[in-house]
Parts: C-alpha cells; sequence; structure tokens
C-alpha cells in the first residue's frame, strides 16, 4: 500500500512541482495518473521510490517512509520496479545482463539462477530469442518488453510505468501494453503514468488526474470517465478522447 | 652522421627507454584510478567531497609539472622523515598531477551519460557507486577513450621532465651520452625519431578503438 501524505516537491521558489498531494493506492490496485504534460505527473511517480526528494510531507510504502533517514532506500526500491518513457535499458549490455545486472548484484543471486529466472521473464514477454542481442539491435517494442522483464525480475511488489508507450512507434504500443495487461491480470500493484486512455479504461482500477501540479480528481475509473466532476477534467477528456 | 654512437650506447638507452615507459605506465594507469575516483567524486552532492576534491583540480591544474615534479621530491622526505628514490618520487608526483587532468575527462565522460541511465540503476535497487560502476562508467570510458589517448601521449611525452631530480630516463640519458660523445645531431634527431614513432603509435590505436566503438554502436 503507498500513502501519499500532504507531499509538496519544488525545485525553487519558482519552480514548484507539487502542491499538497494526497492519495492511497492499495495493494493490488491499477492506478492511472493522467493529465496534460508539465502536471507533476512524472516527479510524483519518482517520489514514491525516492529517486525525487520532496520538501514536505511524506510517502510510506508498506508502512516505509520513502524520505525517512532511518530507511534503507536501496532496499525500498528494490521491491519497486520501475519502467521508463525511453527504456533506458543498458546499451552496454546484453538483453540478458540487462536483466541479470540488480539480481546478482542487489540480491546477491548467483549468476546463473538469474540467467534462468531472466529467460523465463524473456519467455513471458514474448522476447526469449534475444537474449544474447544489445538492445539497439532491438525494437523500440522490443526494448520496453525488456525493460519491463529487466524489472520484474527483482520480483517488486510494486510497479510504476512512466509513459510507457509515449515513445513508441504507434503499430508497437499494442504489445507492451498487452505485456502490462497480463501482469495487471496477475494482480501486481501498478502505478501508471500513461496517455494510454483505451488502456485506462480496460485496465485501471481508479484514476487520478493532475493539473500543475495538484491533484485534481481521483476517482474509480468508471464515474471518472462517465461522470467527471471537474471542469478542467472533462476538458481534458473531451480532448484526449476524440 | 656517426649512427655508431647510438648502436655503442644502445643499451645505455634503451634501459632509459624502460624506464621511461615505466614511468608512464604507472602514471597513466595511477592518473586514470586516480582520476576516476576524483571525477566521480566532482559530481557528488555531498560538500565535503565535492569542495575538497574541486580544490584539489584547480590547485594542480594551477602549476607546472616541473614544479610538482619538484616539490614532491623535496617535500616527501621532510613529511614522511624518509627519503624518497627519484622514480618513485617522479611516479607519486605524476599520478598526483595527472589525475586532476583525468578528473576533468571523466567529469565530462560521466556527464555525457543521460540521467535516465542513473535513474534506471538506482530504481533497481542499485546504490549510487554500483550504478556508477556498473552503469555509468562503462559507457563513459568509451565516449572518453579519444580524450584519454590524446591525454596519454601527452603524459609519454612530459615523462622526460623527471630528469629534474635526477632520473635517468631516456632523454636524460641521450643528454648523458651526448655530454661524453658530443655527437649532438646525431642524438637528439635519434631521440625526436623515437618519441615520435611511439607517440604515433599511441594516436594510432587510439583512433582505431575509436572506430571499432563507432561500428559497435551502430
Amino acid at each position: 500500500m503507498i500513502e501519499i501524505e500532504n507531499v509538496s516537491l519544488w525545485y525553487s521558489k519558482q519552480t514548484r512541482v507539487l502542491f499538497n498531494i494526497d492519495a492511497c493506492i492499495g495493494h493490488g490496485r491499477k492506478v492511472v495518473i493522467c493529465g496534460p504534460s508539465g502536471s507533476g505527473k512524472s516527479s510524483l511517480l519518482r517520489c514514491i521510490n525516492g529517486l525525487e526528494s520532496f520538501q514536505e510531507g511524506r510517502i510510506l510504502v508498506d508502512g516505509i517512509s520513502v524520505l525517512a533517514k532511518q530507511t534503507d532506500i536501496h532496499e525500498l526500491r528494490a521491491g519497486i520496479g520501475m519502467v521508463f518513457q525511453h527504456f533506458e535499458l543498458y546499451p552496454h549490455m546484453t538483453v540478458l545482463q540487462n536483466i541479470t545486472l540488480a539480481p546478482v548484484r542487489v540480491r546477491r543471486k548467483s549468476l546463473a539462477d538469474a540467467e534462468t529466472h531472466a529467460r523465463r521473464l524473456l519467455e513471458r514477454v514474448g522476447i526469449q530469442e534475444h537474449a544474447a542481442n544489445y538492445p539497439e539491435e532491438l525494437s523500440g517494442g522490443q526494448q520496453q518488453r525488456v525493460a519491463i522483464a529487466r524489472a520484474l525480475a527483482m520480483e517488486p511488489k510494486l510497479m510504476l510505468f512512466d509513459e510507457p508507450t509515449s515513445a513508441l512507434d504507434p503499430e508497437m504500443i499494442q504489445e507492451v501494453l498487452d505485456v502490462m495487461t497480463d501482469l495487471a491480470k496477475e494482480g501486481m500493484t501498478m502505478v501508471l503514468v500513461t496517455h494510454e486512455m483505451g488502456f485506462a479504461r480496460e485496465v485501471a482500477d481508479e484514476i487520478i488526474f493532475m493539473d500543475k501540479g495538484r491533484i485534481l480528481e481521483h476517482a474509480d475509473t468508471a464515474s471518472f470517465f462517465d461522470n467527471p466532476r471537474h471542469d478542467r477534467t472533462r476538458q481534458f477528456l473531451s480532448r484526449i478522447l476524440r | 652522421m656517426d649512427v655508431d654512437v647510438i648502436v655503442r650506447n644502445a643499451p645505455f638507452i634503451f634501459g632509459g627507454l624502460y624506464l621511461t615507459a615505466q614511468l608512464a605506465v604507472f602514471a597513466i594507469g595511477g592518473g586514470l584510478v586516480l582520476g576516476i575516483l576524483l571525477g566521480a567524486a566532482r559530481l557528488s552532492r555531498q560538500p565535503w567531497l565535492y569542495y575538497p576534491v574541486s580544490a584539489y583540480v584547480h590547485f594542480f591544474r594551477g602549476l607546472p609539472l616541473l614544479l610538482v615534479i619538484f616539490w614532491l621530491y623535496f617535500l616527501i622526505p621532510v613529511i614522511t622523515g624518509r627519503s624518497l628514490n627519484e622514480f618513485a618520487a617522479a611516479v607519486i608526483a605524476f599520478i598526483v598531477y595527472e589525475a586532476a587532468y583525468f578528473s576533468e575527462i571523466v567529469r565530462a565522460g560521466i556527464q555525457s551519460v543521460s540521467k535516465g541511465q542513473r535513474m534506471a540503476g538506482l530504481s533497481s535497487g542499485l546504490t549510487g557507486v554500483q550504478t556508477l560502476r556498473h552503469v555509468i562508467l562503462p559507457q563513459a570510458l568509451r565516449t572518453m577513450v579519444p580524450s584519454l589517448v590524446t591525454h596519454s601521449v601527452v603524459i609519454f611525452q612530459d615523462t622526460s621532465l623527471a630528469y629534474v631530480i635526477g632520473l635517468r630516463e631516456f632523454l636524460r640519458r641521450v643528454n648523458l651520452v651526448d655530454a661524453r660523445e658530443a655527437r649532438s645531431l646525431e642524438l637528439y634527431l635519434f631521440a625526436g625519431l623515437v618519441y615520435f614513432i611511439l607517440c604515433s603509435a599511441g594516436t594510432f590505436t587510439g583512433k582505431r578503438l575509436e572506430r571499432k566503438n563507432r561500428e559497435r554502436k551502430v
């Protein structure tokens, strides 16, 4: 469970990114964060695993405070998978090495165990034949699926997705969404920043709508799409759902 | 032209070249290792790391190498109470001095790797140091190869400065032979040729490495 309590983030007085964010995300829930660009969606996501340090408030992941001094942030992050817009596969490593790096270095798994597990994950995302390839030899969709496999290799209890399909060619979006849909069906807790509203409607339990660093609406999926309460939400939806 | 003067003194002169090569290897290897540590430290957000290391880099970049070699040779015995042989003093001086230059190359190399790579490493639970070592540095080193090779060639040339503390490296020995045999033209032409061939070989290897990198990237 993620508890976000009164979180504010700023880089300087002029550039405030998040204003008093409150949200609670239950175990096994799939929550989509949407909103116009620059609304703080990605920043909020990065606050959850402490990649961004906020100035006020606190975030608890399964009761552990992300920024507290006594928290082992590396241990916490190891249990939270993250997938990025630009994949961020390590270009100097093969697909298999990309996936085994963290399990071997962080979880102290043997390389053989890590590789066996990695191959199982590659099979799961449908690219087992590319284990020995370098990322640059793969299509964008394949790279993003490797990135998902890499995150899953740490057996996370929570997955964060930061616009995972925004950098993809249109014909590759579906193959990545399919993998994410499968993951959702298996009961993974997922927080996703995405503009794929069709996917959101199908997979998400709740939608958070953000604008200018604030949460304007946080509702279950059906009522978000059918009865948006806020004018700004209606405006956003009418533009994005055409 | 009396080429025989070189043949006659070859063991002595090439013994000096061996010493020069040793000094260059230690200077480049040690300078690079220390340079990586300093370069990484200069990108740290910890003020207790950033400020002293930045001061160190600025300090040594503002001094002639010759002076640093002198200083260390005379200073270390005063501080430690033990005298140092010329070779050890020269090696320490080169490492301490060149690390400052290498650190700037390393810093630029690290900054050339996208921030997303660091985030990917950290988000998987790797520590900052692990991310640097396994994710950032291997990529940074690759972009750094041309500058590293260029600077290594410069270091090789600069090893001759160790003559000031009496180290009988290659050029110093050529110099000594000349004092005995008075064959300046032949000897210094020969010395120039040796430096030129070795430095060109270094530069050529650097170019090849660079090309190999580029091919692998495509």
